[in-house]
């Protein structure tokens, strides 16, 4: 991977974009292979194969954090870092301390996921790194944030592009959460107890944990999506003063939110109905977000037909919609005593993490790749295969996800003529095959997808190099005639 | 140390207040943004920054920096 | 002031950014600490012994939470189907809470003496043998691996240093009798953390090994204790109430 040689002296540093667009491919598809499989192993047990490290409990750290860490952090490095030197026109501050940031986060997330497999975990969902790790983490954060800053700091256009906005949110924000929530008392370099317990800690963890869902999924994405749907539309965003209201309203939202995850629990009753109150509430910026990214092609929908890059871009625009409506929708308590503890969740997740973040991803990916290794790309057709290939993956995943879970929160609750349980757990599980079986087909669609993507990537960055050296052998053949 | 946060955990008094702050600036900012054809028309002039480094021959407004490789070329 | 002035001065956008993000979290987790309501008054709530901390230490390094809730909700058929809804101050002493977030399996919180030891072996060794249907892992290791509890006395210290009253002291010993009785003091001493974690696998024998102390001792102890210190016969149903 070392195109540094390739590309002589650019204009932006464009290298750190291209390390880190590769990576988040690599973690993606590991990632979300290790999702299948561990899918796989809730509709067929016999895949834990009594092997610790293959457990159902061990794996799906590793595929969250591949994906959101992995995949969905690689990929906010890369395009952040893109979009602040373009939208600066300077080239980015501390080219070594960016570099450290990825060799930092890149070793982190291997290192971290190697750890959930041998038994180290601090049992906290989206959080598991032990202590030694989170520090570790917390500096390339700091790394991270010094070098956005610093860029911006150095900037030749007087104004921050909204798209900052949203990636400087995202930095302070995770910095804020990732510190609090993993204070911990350390026992010895793999085991720590955290500071807080109970009502309290877990607080502090959904706080944590939505917000990783606001400010790592949401914020940072639609900081990508404020950039890129418009420079592939080749038309501005759709209102900045509606971007204005967007961000502000979001970020303030976002952070009174968590409390839905503990809804009906030892929680105190005043804190998760001001969380209910401010879920609901969340749907405005969040659609008012979408609707600004939509509405950018206005009068040019055309674009929807010939331009497989923009039908990502868009389609993600779409599930970030339906999911922020789901959202509110199961923060309800009423629906919550039902969504909650089921599959409903999950898919919940997935149609957010699947639809709105992979898919923005891969649409900036394939806006990226031909900007970056100055070659077209390798195959418009493998785009449509790829985009098709995703949207029945989720589309199964969230429909199966939605019988799982409404079908086992339904179950759970009836009761028969004489006011006994109407059925037993395990016949809830027993139920939940079939749709167990169709999601991990689901997964395995969308996995196949990305391997796509990843083939035409490969073929790209191996075309422009062919046509380096040719233009270069050109030219040192005009040379040697001179 | 503390102790006056418990005001605010009283629902009776934290959900007027909360309201009133909340949605006071909530109505102040949308006034601000969406009020004035000037604000409106300066406001909106900034969503044009994604192309300000594009290459000229695409943009015409402002002067972009050509990508180092197109100077090998031009140089042939 | 015009937002030009914040979007184009990178400080002053930070500072924002930072008060704007902040409100919410304030509001919302720092008066859980100093609420007395927060944590219902309860008796019998008591910390881990060291037997029980290792087993929750296993717990959590299978990431049995994943699957498993420990968080009783007010419902009927919660009710029916696990127990009285769970307290605060039932998780009072957990660092981490275990609450989970997925019931991909049974809720756990008042799985304490619901079934025996020997089931409990059996059920975590290969679950489809007695729940034919189960999508549970196998979990043979437990069985073979012998418990570490070398440094069972270090991770006492280090909940006692996030406020779990284990004992260092002879006062706080003195205390600890008090509160939980000289036989639960005895067991949270620090002191004497190895032997009463001995003392505890040879009188009760969890794995149903004698002659060893397996991982699967530890983790069927702190099984065997979830949701059963608080005695819910002595109190009125809606004495609970009052702190939700």
């Amino acid at each position: 991977m070392a195109q540094s040689s390739a590309f002589p002296a650019e204009q932006y540093n464009f290298d750190i974009v291209r390390k880190f667009m590769i990576v988040a491919m690599i973690y993606g598809v590991i990632g979300m292979t290790v999702g299948v499989y561990i899918a796989s192993e809730l509709a067929w047990p016999f895949l834990n194969f009594d092997i610790p490290a293959l457990t159902f409990g061990r794996l799906r750290p590793v595929h969250t954090s591949l994906v959101i860490f992995g995949f969905g952090g690689s990929a906010l490095f890369a395009t952040s870092y893109y979009i602040v030197q373009r939208t600066c026109q300077a080239r980015l501050a501390f080219p070594w301390l960016a570099e450290f940031t990825f060799w930092g986060w890149t070793a982190g997330v291997a290192l971290g996921v190697m750890t959930y497999m041998a038994g180290f975990s601090q049992g906290r969902e989206y959080a598991e790194f032990e202590w030694p790790l989170d520090l570790a983490i917390a500096v390339v954060w700091v790394s991270y944030i010094l070098v956005y800053v610093e860029t911006i700091r150095r900037r030749s256009q007087p104004h921050i592009y909204v798209a900052n906005w949203f990636f400087l949110s995202f930095l302070l924000a995770v910095a804020l959460l990732h510190i609090f929530n993993n204070l911990a008392v350390p026992v010895s370099l793999t085991k720590s107890y955290s500071l807080f317990a109970g009502v309290q800690d877990a607080m502090t963890q959904w706080w944590y944990g939505h917000n990783a869902v606001g400010f790592f999924l949401t914020a940072a994405f639609l900081g990508m999506m404020y950039y890129f749907v418009p420079k592939q539309a080749g038309r501005p965003v759709y209102s900045y003063r509606l971007s204005i209201i967007h961000f502000w309203a979001l970020i303030f939202l976002y952070m009174w939110a968590g409390g839905h995850h503990l809804h009906w629990t030892a929680l105190p009753d005043w804190v998760s109905t001001l969380s209910a109150t401010f879920s609901v509430l969340l749907l405005m910026p969040s659609w008012g977000g979408m609707i600004n990214g939509i509405m950018t092609l206005s009068g040019a929908w055309d674009k929807l037909r010939s331009d497989p890059v923009m039908l990502f871009l868009i389609t993600s625009l779409s599930f970030y919609g339906m999911s922020t409506f789901e959202g509110p929708l199961m923060s309800l308590k009423s629906v919550n005593a039902l969504s909650h503890y089921t599959d409903w969740t999950i898919g919940h997740v997935h149609s957010g993490a699947l639809g709105w973040v992979a898919l923005v991803s891969f649409g900036s990916f394939y806006h990226l790749m031909p900007r970056l290794y100055e070659t077209k790309l390798y195959s418009q057709t493998l785009i449509y295969v790829h985009f098709w290939l995703a949207t029945i993956g989720i589309v199964l995943y969230i429909t199966s996800m939605w019988v799982a879970g409404i079908g086992q929160g339904l179950m759970l609750r009836s009761f028969d003529d004489y006011g006994n349980l109407a059925y037993t757990f395990i016949e809830t599980v027993e139920f939940m095959h079939t749709p167990y079986v169709w999601r991990a087909l689901g997964g395995a669609f969308f996995v196949v997808g990305a391997l796509v993507m990843a083939y035409n990537m490969v073929m790209t960055v191996r075309a422009s190099r062919i046509e380096r050296a040719a233009l270069e052998a050109k030219l040192a053949a005009k040379l040697a005639q001179a | 140390m503390f102790d006056w946060l418990l005001w605010f955990t009283r629902m009776e008094n934290s959900k007027p207040l909360a309201l009133v702050l909340f949605f006071g600036a909530f109505c102040g900012i949308l006034i601000y943004v969406f009020t004035g054809k000037h604000r409106a028309k300066r406001l909106e002039s900034y969503k044009y920054i994604p192309f300000d480094d594009d290459p000229p021959q695409s943009d015409s407004s402002r002067s972009g920096h050509r990508p180092q490789s197109r100077k090998v070329m031009d140089n042939e | 002031m015009r937002h030009e002035h914040i979007e184009t001065n990178s400080a002053l956008m930070l500072l924002l950014i930072l008060v704007v993000i902040s409100i919410g979290g304030l509001v919302e987790i720092v008066p859980l600490f100093y609420i007395n309501e927060t944590i219902e008054k309860v008796d019998g709530v008591r910390p881990y012994t060291p037997l029980e901390i290792r087993g929750r230490d296993i717990y959590v390094r299978e990431g049995c939470y994943l699957c498993h809730s420990q968080m009783i909700r007010p419902f009927r058929d919660e009710w029916l189907r696990y127990g009285h809804y769970s307290l605060a101050a039932e998780s009072q002493y957990d660092h981490p809470f275990q609450w989970g977030s997925k019931r991909t399996g049974p809720d756990l919180a008042r799985v304490g003496g619901k079934y025996s030891n020997q089931w409990q072996v059996q059920h975590l060794r290969a679950p489809r043998s007695v729940v034919p249907q189960s999508i549970m892992p196998n979990y043979p290791w437990l069985l073979d691996h012998d418990l570490d509890y070398s440094d069972v006395a270090g991770r006492m210290r280090a909940l006692r240093a996030t406020g779990v009253p284990y004992s260092l002291t002879q006062q706080e010993y003195d205390a600890n009798i008090k509160k939980f009785g000289k036989d639960a003091a005895d067991q949270l001493d620090i002191n004497q953390a190895q032997d009463s974690l001995l003392k505890q696998a040879r009188d009760k024998n969890f794995d149903g090994i004698p002659s060893r102390v397996t991982e699967m001792e530890a983790l069927v102890a702190y099984l065997q204790v979830l949701g059963t210190m608080v005695d819910f016969t002595k109190y009125d149903e809606g004495y609970f109430a009052k702190f939700r």
